[in-house]
């Protein structure tokens, strides 16, 4: 809290600006100066305080590769407390009959536009995409969120507990990402999933090209793209070894750019890069390009060609979030395999599914379904204990949250969800979703099912939307 | 069922005209699987399909019949082939591609007399990939096209005529046209229309007087010996069929509403309606019920994604059925044509939200066949041979077809997907060696 109210401080007195904050990571001889601004709109997202739970008996989907049956699970002061056979119920627990049912982690959707692009969908609330200038990595798309989108909570009944909020990707560099938590909030920040790093979205291939070629300016081909993001790599290396020799050696303060400090922060590692790449050899280029500069790719995002390259994805430790079976829709679209993410799992890549889809985020274990189906056709054994890990530990790991959720683990939090069945089918429902060990959602009590304001009184002003 | 009165059947359905000459007697027989006819028969738990020429012969348990080919459906489930209620198979390839994209027209130059029939392509790659879905048979209609360089242009609230096409790929694979015209009410027909839903009642409802004026005085009117009419001769005639109730409207309408006006509009005019979207149907679903309007619903849309659509729930379909609504389930309309298959995936979801199981299978089949008037969605004797073996509930997810039967005739499952995939997977020697990694 200390650490906030300073930064916050920070953040607005103009003399003390990027000297205070983080612990001196600006101003400090030798440290590395601040490009993410973490702290700038700081996290006010806190735990809610609940009673411990206990879930007996249930099969219990960890996330780290295992299936652990008749299991029991507890939950305690928002963390995942323990995992293991006839536990014991703390005094004031309450219990959950887990018999029958199967528990996995929250599911994590690395790609989303909840908020940015809200429902109803109308022109004045069309706001994930800040579609005037190739690159606008100065933007970020927590400033564009709807907090009472009513598709937040239709994604918590289907599981989601976090996810990622991207700038649209007409541009090369689309701005910051987000991470949230999938609670309600009256403001984004009550939202921000507590020390997740940004990301910055990026896009290769027909977007770009499309949306500004069509304008009559670059870029209007690929290699127009890829000129465009090595010319912004160059600013961006110029601006990163001014503040830093600014911070070595001090003298004049240079002056402060959103757009370089973004990119920047890639450069430094702070902010991950988050890339929407479709074809095999434009994610190819683009780690050549981070090799160049010296940085790292997160994740490539609807990587339908990811199967192409899957060796070059593992050993270049960069992720593929992939969907299911969507297809055709774009030439680069057209390349599609069911089998895709299993077979960048079986390079040992890191794979995963997303959704890019307010319908979509809400299916995302029937989506693995069929991405673990078009696997085992595919003559790879994987079972659900592996197919979890496709939105859950695998997406956390794209986001730089892998320590602290994405499985069910001893001291992470304690997101989590209680499916009715197997995760792994049409039929089954999230009945119970917890966030840090808070009763989020309940299939089975309706006041247990979060409405945003925007359904209090529609079709019924006595009602909610039903 | 013994084999005279198959015979019988078989002569009846000859007699009936139902079966073509034969080019060559073959006979398949689809053993011992779970079988849901979708007919009158129900679910028979473990039983024969016999199929000669392309029709069902005989279902029953046991046939005592020699066959040219056996197919082994023991622990599999068998059902009719999925019918796509809405699709633009064919009529597209490459949704970004306008120059791949046949099934939309701009413009004030043509409208209920569109008919993209000349536009299809069996050699589509959207058709074996679907059929390996488990999808037999589609309807084709044309649409709007708010995508890329038609947003905001001019189109008529009338898209046009449709088709119904098997899968197999064929060049002959259209099996029915003029099925249904398909129009646009609702903030779509609002838009197309000038700007309110009401100005696109109002065109509707002048295509159709316009349409009636045209059936009484048909002579004068071609002679010129009439006074002016908004629409083309060419529309007028395609609207023919709509008047005389011979062929249904499709109108697509989501607001409660829209929907009561729509079928008002059908009162009026006596037509045949089918409604299309309905996603607050169950708002109105007993209104729907007694004008006997059947839905095509996309029954994974539960987003407010529109100020027409705010009551859109999972249940929609379940509800409308419990009221008595006949519904048909289409592909999710956010996973575009090329995936029509997924019908299959949001009818499990409408299920999974209280739809009873076989009317999950029927939306997605028998219910579509019967709205348009086309064949298909039945196993019982007589009936087209589309016929899918599944390795398991064809409503899951972990689901997939092992044979597919059109007209009795198995079909590749082979795919672009299934073909890429093991390419990389297992790169043949040659050329193929540069897919090696």
């Amino acid at each position: 809290m200390l650490l906030h109210a300073r930064c916050f401080a920070a953040a607005f007195g103009a003399a003390v600006l990027l000297a205070g904050c983080g612990g001196d990571d600006n101003g400090g001889k030798g440290k590395t100066p601040d490009f993410a601004h973490q702290d700038a709109f700081p996290s006010t997202y806190t735990v809610p305080e609940s009673k411990p739970v206990l879930i007996r008996g249930a099969t219990l989907l960890t996330g780290t590769g295992e299936e652990l049956d008749n299991t029991d699970l507890l939950l305690s002061d928002g963390k995942i407390k323990r995992i293991g056979e006839n536990l014991k119920a703390p005094k004031d627990a309450v219990e959950v009959d887990g018999k029958g049912k199967w528990v996995t982690p929250g599911i994590i959707d690395v790609h989303s536009h909840l908020g940015d692009y809200p429902a109803p969908a109308i022109e004045s609330s069309q706001d994930g995409n800040e579609m005037t200038s190739p690159n606008t990595a100065e933007v970020w798309a927590e400033h564009s969120v709807w907090t009472q989108d009513p598709q937040f909570p239709l994604a918590l009944a289907g599981g989601v507990t976090t996810m990622q909020i991207l700038p649209g990707s007409a541009n090369l560099f689309g701005g910051r990402s987000v991470t949230v938590k999938n609670v309600l909030g009256r403001r984004v920040q009550d939202m921000k999933f507590p020390g997740a790093p940004y990301g910055l979205k990026m896009a290769c291939g027909e977007n770009p090209k499309r949306v500004y070629g069509g304008k009559g300016v670059a870029p209007s081909t690929r290699m127009g793209n890829v000129a465009g993001y090595r010319e912004a790599w160059i600013k961006a290396a110029e601006y990163k070894k001014k503040w830093e020799d600014y911070a070595k050696k001090g003298g004049d303060k240079p002056e402060r750019d959103l757009q370089l400090e973004t990119l920047a922060g890639v450069l430094s590692g702070q902010i991950l890069v988050q890339n929407h790449c479709y074809r095999g050899e434009e994610m190819a280029v683009m780690m050549d390009i981070a090799k160049e500069f010296g940085f790292h790719i997160a994740a490539f995002h609807h990587a339908v060609e990811a199967y192409k390259v899957a060796d070059l994805l593992a050993e270049n430790n960069v992720c593929a979030a992939m969907w299911a079976d969507w297809w055709g829709f774009k030439h680069e679209a057209f390349d599609m395999t069911e089998a895709n993410i299993a077979i960048v799992d079986h390079a040992k890549a890191c794979a995963m599914i997303h959704s890019d889809s307010a319908i979509g985020i809400q299916h995302l274990n029937q989506e693995v379904a069929k991405a673990m189906t078009a696997g085992r056709r595919a003559g790879f054994d994987i079972q659900p204990k592996d197919a979890v890990v496709w939105m859950t530990m695998n997406p956390a790991k794209a986001l730089g949250i892998a320590e602290q959720t994405g499985s069910l683990e001893k001291g992470k939090m304690a997101d989590v969800v209680v499916w009715s069945r197997n995760p792994f089918s049409v039929y089954a429902h999230a009945e119970k979703v917890y966030i840090d060990g808070e009763l989020m959602y309940d299939r089975n009590n309706k006041k247990r099912q979060p409405r945003s304001d925007f359904e209090l009184g529609i079709l019924d002003p006595e009602g909610v939307r039903p | 069922m013994n084999s005279t009165l198959n015979r019988i059947v078989l002569n009846c359905a000859l007699l009936l005209g139902l079966v073509s000459a034969p080019v060559h007697a073959e006979t398949l027989l689809i053993k011992g699987g779970e079988v849901y006819t979708l007919a009158d028969a129900g679910k028979l738990g473990r039983a024969d399909v016999l199929v000669r020429n392309g029709r069902v012969e005989a279902v029953g348990p046991s046939l005592s019949v020699q066959a040219d080919r056996v197919i082994d459906a023991v622990g599999k489930i068998v059902t009719p082939g999925v019918i796509a209620p809405l699709s633009e198979l064919g009529l597209t390839e490459i949704g970004a591609a306008s120059a791949t994209n046949d099934y939309a027209v701009t413009g004030d130059s043509i409208g209920s007399a569109f008919d993209p029939l000349p536009a299809y392509n069996p050699k589509s790659t959207l058709i074996p990939f679907n059929r390996a879905g488990g999808v037999t048979r589609a309807l084709v209609f044309p649409a709007i096209s708010l995508w890329g360089d038609n947003v905001g242009t001019p189109q008529r609230v009338f898209a046009g005529r449709s088709f119904a096409i098997e899968l197999n790929g064929d060049f002959d694979s259209v099996v029915a046209t003029d099925l249904a015209q398909k129009a646009y009410f609702g903030e779509a027909g609002g838009q197309l229309a000038g700007g309110s839903r009401a100005s696109a009642f109002a065109k509707v409802k002048n295509a159709l007087s316009e349409a009636r004026e045209y059936r009484d005085h048909r002579d004068a009117i071609r002679r010129g010996e009439w006074r002016e009419l908004n629409h083309s001769l060419a529309d007028l005639e395609a609207l023919q069929p709509l008047i005389e109730g011979k062929r249904p409207l499709m109108l697509t309408a989501n607001r409660a509403s829209d929907i009561l006006e729509a079928i008002q509009l059908a009162k009026d005019f006596n037509l045949s309606l089918v409604l299309q979207g309905g996603a607050e149907g169950w708002m109105v679903a007993q209104q729907l019920a007694d004008a006997n309007v059947p839905v095509i619903v996309d029954a994974l849309n539960n987003l407010p994604i529109a100020f027409e659509s705010l009551g859109a729930r999972l249940d929609n379909a379940a509800l409308m059925t419990k009221a008595g609504v006949t519904i048909a389930i289409s592909g999710p309309d956010y996973a575009s044509t090329h995936n029509v298959y997924l019908a299959r995936q949001s009818a499990g979801n409408a299920v999974a939200n209280g739809l009873d199981y076989e009317a999950g299978l029927k939306a997605i089949s028998t219910n579509v066949a019967k709205i348009f008037g086309i064949e298909g969605g039945v196993i019982e004797p007589g009936a087209v041979a589309d016929i899918v073996v599944w390795n398991g509930d064809p409503l899951e997810v972990t689901s997939y077809p092992e044979q597919v039967l059109i007209a009795g005739e198995p079909q590749s499952l082979v795919t672009r997907s299934t073909r890429l995939r093991d390419r990389y997977l297992n790169p043949q020697p040659g050329h193929e060696a540069a897919y090696k990694y």
